[in-house]
């Protein structure tokens, strides 16, 4: 079991009581991976003031 | 037009027996006879109401007679996927951990077609919990696409989109969380909008994805959509996302025409590969609506790449918390529904709160590149034939190929749930398996009115929405 895959297992026990097996571990952890990655590069573009509800904000100001 | 009342259009229907040429029950015992027939070709219904519809339909016409029209869709009947509540009735999210349980509310939107006098002839079948683009249903049984019962009709919205194409019932309601309104919509040959984040009340329906969640119906033509929207659109205050903005009558303005408008072609292989014969009836689209006097021209639609894990991030940090109790348990879930969100389990809140943070600035993208120029943009809904049930069986073989195609499915359907903007998927002719094409027409916030014009024209220009399956 690699560290990422020993991180999963513990998050699963220990922060939300919930055993997945250790294959299943192993493709959780690669998965994560892949997406965390993903939105923490893409969100290299936030600024302090970025927050979740400037989206409903701007559909409304933007609406036709 | 055919004498067969079932084969009409809402619309039509509905002015019919607005006219007093026809009545509800006369409506409503068309459909159900229509639905006898097909039921058994495509298991589109879960339950049918079948003697409540037509005491329902009784009462309609009652008060038509009396001089009480509700609404442009009094006496109509429609059907809804099997996940809006009401309140004493089953409700079962296409699930078997719900096969008994009962709603406790009645759906806003449930709510509002009662009050504008529509009947409601059962519950549509729906992959669990709105978790699946196929329309497979390990526990209630797969959906069948009504113009080839092996094939798939897409999904989530499974049973809405074969029943309105089997011309079982008038319209339907689905939900549309990564394209579950528009894939069905497409793959059955049948009108399907999602509309704008927050114009559709969610209240009393099942979620997927509170964020990316949109409501909708499914109809067999543009009109009959506008007329449909306008009565469940609007402010809630059970559903603290809906916006304050005023519900145009969507009908009342579809005939605007496309002269002038300018639309955007874009066939994004950049993004999914798009098989030729899907390219080129968009391209036929494209064509159409320009000898009607639109301005079209290419755009290129900006790398989502960010933006698909950005939605992934999203829907199973949000599926995972409010599947939390029945997952720390053994509970009957697919395969494939239970593996979809478990990495939410595992996903830091800084990754899904900066995922929310991201969609503002995916949509000024969107709005500053591929619709810098132009009012709508043209697209295909699914960028490949719709495949056999088979070939897209994930529970029973759920290779890499399988995998692989069932995720393509929403590649070009699901930024637009995280862009929130207004999608209508209008059929745009058959593939070689003689299997239906859906094109996609995005646009602006709130714009719903101009994507009924445009679809609306369209079809005034092409005859592929009136073909039925035989």
């Amino acid at each position: 079991m690699d560290d990422k895959t020993r991180m999963a297992a513990a998050i699963a026990r220990q922060l939300q009581g919930l055993t997945f097996d250790d294959k299943r571990l192993a493709e959780l952890a690669a998965e994560v991976e892949v997406l965390n990655d993903a939105v923490r590069k893409a969100a290299e573009r936030l600024t302090f003031d970025d927050e979740p509800a400037a989206f409903a904000s701007l559909m409304e100001r933007e609406a036709k | 037009m055919s004498d067969d009342l079932a084969l009409k259009d809402l619309s039509e229907v509905a002015d019919a027996i607005a006219a007093g040429r026809i009545t509800s029950v006369q409506a409503t015992e068309a459909c159900l006879a229509r639905i006898a027939l097909w039921q058994p070709r495509t298991n589109a219904f879960l339950r049918l109401r079948q003697e409540r519809a037509l005491r329902q339909a009784h009462a309609l016409d009652k008060e038509l007679a009396a001089g009480k029209r509700r609404s442009p869709l009094h006496g109509v009947p429609l059907a809804h996927k099997d996940m809006f509540y009401r309140q004493g009735e089953i409700s079962t999210g296409g699930s078997a951990i719900r096969r008994n349980w009962t709603a406790p509310v009645t759906a806003t939107v449930l709510q509002n077609l009662d009050e504008a006098g529509a009947v409601e002839l059962g519950c549509l079948n729906m992959a669990e919990f709105a978790a699946g683009p196929t329309g497979h249903n390990v526990h209630h049984g797969h959906c069948r696409n009504p113009w080839d019962a092996t094939r798939v009709t897409g999904g989530s919205s499974s049973g809405s989109g074969a029943s309105v194409a089997a011309r079982m019932v008038y319209g339907a309601l689905g939900s549309d969380t990564g394209g579950s309104i528009r894939l069905p919509a497409a793959a059955c040959g049948v009108v399907g909008m999602k509309a704008t984040y927050g114009r559709v009340s969610r209240a009393g329906a099942v979620a997927r994805s509170w964020s990316l969640d949109h409501v909708g119906p499914l109809t067999r033509s543009v009109r009959d959509n506008a007329r449909m929207l306008s009565v469940v659109a609007g402010p809630d205050a059970n559903d603290s996302t809906t916006s304050e903005k005023a519900v145009p009558d969507y009908e009342a303005l579809i005939e605007g025409g496309v002269s002038g408008l300018r639309i955007g072609l874009s066939l994004p292989d950049a993004l999914v590969p798009v098989d030729a014969a899907i390219g080129a009836a968009v391209q036929a689209a494209a064509d159409a609506l320009g000898k009607l006097g639109a301005k079209i021209s290419a755009v290129t639609l900006p790398d989502f790449t960010a933006l698909y894990r950005a939605a992934e991030v999203i829907v199973k940090c949000e599926a995972a918390a409010m599947h939390r109790p029945w997952m720390a348990t053994d509970a009957p879930y697919a395969n494939q529904v239970r593996s979809r969100m478990e990495a939410g389990y595992f996903i830091p809140a800084t990754q899904y709160i900066d995922a929310l943070r991201l969609r503002a600035h995916f949509v000024r993208e969107f709005l500053d590149t591929a619709m810098a120029s132009v009012d709508a943009v043209l697209l295909p809904a699914i960028p490949f034939p719709i495949p056999t049930l088979q070939e897209t069986d994930v529970e029973q073989s759920g290779g890499p190929a399988t995998l692989g195609m069932v995720a393509r499915f929403t590649g070009l359907t699901r930024p637009f749930n995280t862009l929130g903007l207004p999608t209508l998927s209008v059929p745009g002719g058959f593939d070689g398996n003689g299997l239906p094409i859906g094109l996609q027409l995005v646009g602006r916030p709130f714009d719903e009115a101009l994507l009924y014009r445009i679809g609306h024209a369209y079809q005034g220009a092409t005859d592929h929405h009136r073909k039925v399956p035989a």
